[in-house]
């Protein structure tokens, strides 16, 4: 009887150690396979991600033309960005295209939303999600050929329409004035599609049950958009927002294809002021001194943002 | 008849009960899907217009009024761009079709490893890793190419592809997204493997991959339409005209060609579409799935 008692305790520590020793196996076990699994992945992200932003930080204090070795040149870059005249106008140019942009991407994305999210035929809402969705998967480059056609002042197609309705021709990309604004048109063409489906799935994200009980108590149409929608896709539409205006300020692709800057800097993007600092005068730490300064800008924009959020984003 | 007329009228007033909608209701229901249809066609037109234009004469490509809908059939347009020995067009589909397939199944790979990592294993080091390249996220893109022409250009890779591939061969974003996806999966899927002796390879592999589909194939799409449509990429890496993809070589064959042959560069961009045009029809329920849960653009 002892000696059953004595074996059963030796076989629980003896299993018990062996658990514990299974266990710290498994555990340095899934430590390294934890490491070898991220490997692949976290050495080119640092290689190609992580070590290039620290790079261009270390650039910004070098004059550097990738022929002759880097100069150390301490603030030089720094005071440079506050006295060129350039890069305020290209921020200036970025600035009004981000507006447009957001504004009418944000408000027809939602409206599109709202219209698609409506009751309707099946094959009319697939019909009407493609069309609008369609625009956002074209190349951004290519696509910005054909409207360079559609906008060209003599024998474009935009033209020729605006005149059948009795308005005079507009001479959209060769003019100072309209250059901005064939930009915005075009980015919102491409672009609207995409808040759309970001809209439709706030939208899809309202219980249906707020629905029902407002439309219990008789809430008219305009009700149940202002006081249950509106409110409950407001986290949807503060992302949206954020997103957007990161993209608009990073416009590159479509200036450069469309207008190419011009008339002279009339159009250029700070992302195209970039480009050519770099790319085409090969003025690497300059460009990299205006690279990181527009870091600072977006981060600060949506920090802004978060901070404003507060007064009229609801989270439940 | 009178009857007839009665059961009418009840079947109306049942109906109006039903749905008691005033005629303005209609009127208002009415003129919201006008506005949704003219939206639908302003998106679609100059698409349409691309289209019926490649298929036209070359020289009534400049045709006012502009037909949305296509006047004749010359595919021979197409057939002209195909065969051009100066454009090489053959090329340039192969050249981004090649990038985009490495790029697409080396991010696949890489991504999904190391977000099976991060979301289940642990590890000294995980989160703050993690962290890092969420906040690398952030980042623009202009701040990043500086450097890494630099690399590419110390690396001898100038004008080849693998400027284009090395790079983009994983990404924060695609960890991330991944991640997600695995955190959703039950942990007691990895308890019960583990117990049965499953090495953390195999439990990756034939339990956790399969039920991450839906995943997967979002940052496929994602991953294959960003380097298929990848402009600036190409501008700053490829010197060569027999290296170039798509955008880059349509953009410069409209320069190249001038406003003279519109539809034989109309006929290059239509068939850099139709690939993606099939793959969003495949992949469509993927697409719209991977923005509503992410919102970034690939």
């Amino acid at each position: 009887m002892a000696q059953t008692a004595i074996e059963e305790v030796q076989r629980l520590t003896s299993t018990a150690q062996a658990r514990a020793r299974r266990e710290m196996r498994t555990l340095t076990q899934e430590r390294l396979s934890g490491y070898l699994f991220i490997l692949p992945a976290v050495l080119l992200l640092i290689v190609f991600l992580i070590l290039p932003i620290l790079a261009s930080i270390v650039l910004v204090f070098t004059d550097y033309n990738l022929l002759t070795p880097p100069k150390w040149i301490g603030l030089d870059n720094l005071s440079r960005l506050f006295s060129d005249k350039r890069m305020m106008t290209t921020y200036w140019n970025s600035l009004r295209i981000t507006i447009g942009a957001t504004v009418l991407n944000n408000v027809l994305g939602l409206l599109l939303a709202m219209g698609v999210n409506r009751k309707m035929p099946g094959v009319l809402r697939y019909l009407l999600r493609t069309s609008f969705f369609f625009p956002v998967l074209i190349t951004t480059a290519s696509m910005a050929v054909v409207w360079r056609f559609i906008l060209t002042q003599d024998r474009g197609i935009l033209n020729y329409l605006l005149q059948q309705i009795g308005l005079p021709p507009v001479p959209w990309l060769s003019s100072v004035r309209w250059a901005i604004p064939s930009v915005i048109l075009y980015d919102v063409w491409k672009s609207c599609g995409y808040l759309m489906v970001l809209y439709l799935a706030g939208l899809q994200g309202v219980p249906e049950v707020l629905y029902e009980a407002a439309k219990i108590d008789g809430a008219s149409r305009w009700q149940l958009t202002r006081y249950i929608t509106l409110p409950l896709i407001t986290p949807t539409a503060f992302f949206c927002i954020v997103i957007s205006l990161i993209g608009a300020f990073q416009i590159f692709d479509n200036a450069y294809v469309l207008t190419e800057g011009g008339p002279g800097d009339a159009s250029r993007t700070i992302a195209m002021y970039i480009y050519e600092m770099a790319f085409k005068r090969y003025e690497m730490g300059y460009a990299s001194a205006v690279a990181l300064s527009l870091l600072i800008v977006l981060v600060s924009l949506t920090l802004l943002q978060l901070w404003g959020s507060r007064k009229w984003v609801h989270y439940e | 008849m009178a009857n007839m007329a009665q059961v009418m009228r009840s079947r109306f007033e049942a109906f109006r009960r039903l749905r008691f909608h005033s005629p303005w209701f209609y009127l208002g229901e009415g003129l919201i899907w006008m506005l949704l249809i003219c939206m639908a066609i302003i998106e679609v037109a100059p698409i349409l217009w691309m289209f019926s234009t490649s298929l036209r004469d070359p020289a009534d490509s400049f045709k006012l009024p502009p037909d949305f809908l296509p006047t004749s059939w010359r595919w021979d347009n197409y057939l002209a761009v195909i065969r051009s020995e100066k454009i090489n067009f053959p090329l340039f589909f192969w050249n981004s079709l090649k990038i985009a397939l490495i790029v697409t199944g080396s991010q696949l790979l890489t991504c999904s490893l190391a977000a099976f990592a991060f979301a289940r294993l642990r590890f000294p080091g995980r989160d703050f890793l993690f962290f890092l390249f969420l906040a690398s996220m952030m980042v623009p893109a202009q701040v990043t190419t500086v450097p890494v022409f630099i690399i590419i250009r110390s690396l001898r890779l100038m004008d080849t592809h693998w400027a284009l591939i090395l790079p983009a061969m994983t990404s924060a974003f695609g960890v991330f997204l991944l991640r997600q996806f695995f955190l959703t999966l039950p942990g007691e899927l990895i308890d019960a493997a583990k117990i049965d002796g499953a090495s953390f390879f195999r439990i990756y592999w034939q339990i956790m991959l399969p039920l991450v589909g839906p995943g997967l194939s979002a940052l496929g799409v994602f991953t294959f339409l960003g380097s298929w449509n990848n402009f600036y990429g190409p501008l700053l890496f490829l010197r060569s005209w027999d290296k170039l993809t798509f955008p880059l070589a349509l953009v410069t064959l409209q320069g190249y060609m001038g406003m003279g042959n519109r539809s034989h560069v109309l006929a290059g961009i239509m068939m850099s579409i139709v690939p993606v045009l099939i793959f969003f029809l495949l992949a469509q329920r993927f697409v719209i799935r991977g923005i509503a849960l992410t919102g970034l653009k690939g």
